[in-house]
């Protein structure tokens, strides 16, 4: 009787069900944020006192520094620094061509018309859902043959072939109003023109939000780099991250340097995302093909 | 008048030319990336090939010598049974937490920062961590709680037998993916009409009831979507396996795509690395068929 009260209780009173609801989230969301803070945390500790401290402690007692200097010191062999310059580097210029030569093709495949349009659309969405493995040796090859391993041009043009940015940012252009177009038009505008003063201006949102995930795409790409990257002072973040760890022997014994990368490359992801989290969130609905 | 027409034909060519021009630069890198690999990529299936640049031709010899590897039917097994576990286990994590995510509740922004980011940190500084919270030491994060409540009697290895390695993968797999279909389902939830759910509370339906009859049928191409998603994401299973086990122990935790990489380009045989693409492709194809006919049939008992 009394546990029928109760539901009665939280049934009708919108608050209750508000607070138990945020609680029952608010304990789950605890447990997903416990990676990121142990991380943050370890760094902040000595190796030897991550390892044997008992308890653990989620507030380090001793908190020091010192992990990122190592981390950042020229000495360490791989140098982590260099890692991060490199990984910039390369993502600054694969989000900015990959923008460049997607936009106008979007442009192409939503507003203008021309034979195999259709054909082409269709083969560029096909292809999103081969899964990326079959392209894993013969990439390789063309790599290869071109001349290219070991160098950032390998890490940058096979990206560009990719149709997931022209997909999104066509969907969005779908929206671009009748009306605004033959305005353009009667007004004698060029497609070019017209591209740039009212497409652009129209998917900014769409551009930002393209932009900020191929960026972070090529900040975080793993099993590519490992493959074609070899030079010490050209190896990306999380190559450099792996050999940096792989000097240690037992990686644990370094876990205050290693927490304190596995860190230096998170962060950036983390800030994109609370200061941009509208852009992402919105590519992730519109990856899926809805506004 | 022979003269005019050609003049507007030409010019209508031009016109369709230009409009293939803004095409041009990215259909050129579809072209030489994507078209042509995939091409290659059957080409290079039929050889015996290596880097030196050295080929000989050998039909469907390296087909044949997959097809009968036991270790690559194991990696098969393996990455078909963690499909069937992660794929379902990430879509109901997922839905309870959208669901909840939905109603009205306090710090919505935290929440969401707490679920969604993970989608987009890289596996490196990701998988490290999750190494170091799975460490062996009685001191490791998870071996100390689990010992300090009592499920655990003593500090243990995690990757040391199969069922645990898989148990710690699809843990972080989990936690790493599931913000992606959250949101997903998320934006689908918010785009059903309210007066869907209005009719049903006045037919008298239940929670579960409204969530099977409204919810989900709404629901239906977003999940479709998240399907095929997941599916490639699964088949691709790759990272996880590198950082914990390296496929160990006894090649349990060998995936398909893990294999590959060993054939490929720790062994070098580029041949055989290309055919066992071609298979993947095979079984993920089929794998997505299968997903999608059940989600078909589940959302049509549910509209019935």
């Amino acid at each position: 009787m009394q546990e029928k009260n109760w539901l009665k209780l939280f049934k009708s009173n919108k608050k209750l069900q508000r607070i138990v609801l945020s609680i029952i989230l608010w304990i789950i969301a605890a447990i997903w944020y416990i990676p990121i803070f142990w991380m943050l945390s370890t760094s902040l500790k000595s190796s030897q006192v991550a390892i044997t401290e008992n308890p653990p402690r989620w507030i380090p007692q001793e908190p020091t520094l010192e992990n990122y200097k190592i981390v950042f010191s020229p000495a360490s062999g791989i140098s982590v620094m260099r890692g991060i310059i490199n990984s910039f580097f390369v993502a600054i210029i694969s989000t900015f061509l990959g923008l460049v030569i997607a936009t106008p093709a979007a442009y192409a495949l939503s507003r203008l018309r021309f034979r195999g349009r259709n054909a082409i659309f269709w083969s560029y969405v096909a292809i999103l859902a081969f899964p990326g493995v079959l392209f894993l040796v013969p990439q390789y090859f063309i790599i290869h043959s071109l001349g290219l391993m070991d160098n950032y041009l390998a890490l940058i043009l096979p990206g560009l072939g990719s149709t997931f940015g022209v997909f999104l940012l066509r969907q969005y252009m779908l929206g671009i109003p009748r009306e605004l177009e033959d305005a353009a038009w009667i007004d004698g505008c060029s497609r070019l023109r017209f591209l740039i003063t009212v497409v652009l201006p129209y998917v900014k949102p769409a551009l930002t939000t393209l932009a900020l995930m191929s960026f972070l795409g090529s900040w975080n790409s793993f099993l590519w780099p490992l493959l074609v990257l070899n030079s010490p002072e050209k190896l990306t973040l999380p190559i450099a991250l792996v050999r940096f760890s792989a000097g240690w022997g037992d990686p644990f014994r370094g876990i205050g340097p290693l927490m304190a990368g596995a860190f230096v490359s998170v962060a950036p992801t983390l800030i994109i995302f609370i200061v941009f989290h509208k852009y992402l969130m919105q590519g992730i609905s519109l990856s899926a093909g809805e506004k | 008048m022979t003269n005019m027409k050609q003049k507007i034909f030409s010019n209508k060519l031009w016109w369709e030319l230009g409009n293939w021009g803004f095409l041009l630069p990215h259909f050129f890198f579809f072209i030489l990336f994507i078209i042509i690999p995939l091409i290659s990529n059957i080409q290079i299936s039929f050889y015996n090939w290596n880097l030196l640049g050295q080929k000989t031709f050998v039909g469907f010899q390296n087909f044949v010598r997959i097809w009968t590897d036991d270790r690559f039917w194991l990696a098969v097994k393996n990455t078909v049974i963690f499909a069937i576990v992660s794929i379902p286990l990430v879509i109901i994590v997922a839905m309870i937490i959208a669901l909840i995510l939905n109603q009205k509740v306090y710090g919505k922004l935290w929440l969401l920062i707490a679920f969604v980011s993970p989608t987009f940190f890289g596996s490196v500084g990701i998988l490290t961590t999750w190494k170091w919270i799975y460490a062996s030491y009685p001191t490791g994060l998870l071996n100390y709680y689990l010992t300090k409540f009592g499920i655990l009697r003593e500090a243990i290895s995690w990757f040391e037998t199969p069922a645990r390695a898989w148990l710690c993968i699809i843990i972080t797999t989990v936690w790493w993916i599931v913000g992606f279909s959250v949101l997903l389902y998320l934006g689908a939830l918010q785009r059903i009409p309210p007066e869907q759910y209005e009719a049903a509370k006045i037919d008298g339906a239940g929670p579960w009831k409204i969530f099977w009859n409204v919810t989900l049928p709404w629901m239906r191409n977003v999940l479709f979507f998240d399907v095929v998603r997941q599916v490639l994401l699964a088949f691709g299973l790759f990272d996880q396996v590198y950082f914990f086990t390296g496929g160990g122990p006894a090649g349990s935790t060998r995936t398909m795509v893990y294999y590959l990489y060993l054939i490929g380009f720790t062994r070098q045989e580029l041949g055989q690395a290309a055919a066992i693409s071609w298979y993947i492709f095979a079984i993920v194809l089929i794998f997505a068929l299968i997903q999608l006919f059940m989600l078909t049939k589940t959302i049509r008992s549910a509209e019935e």
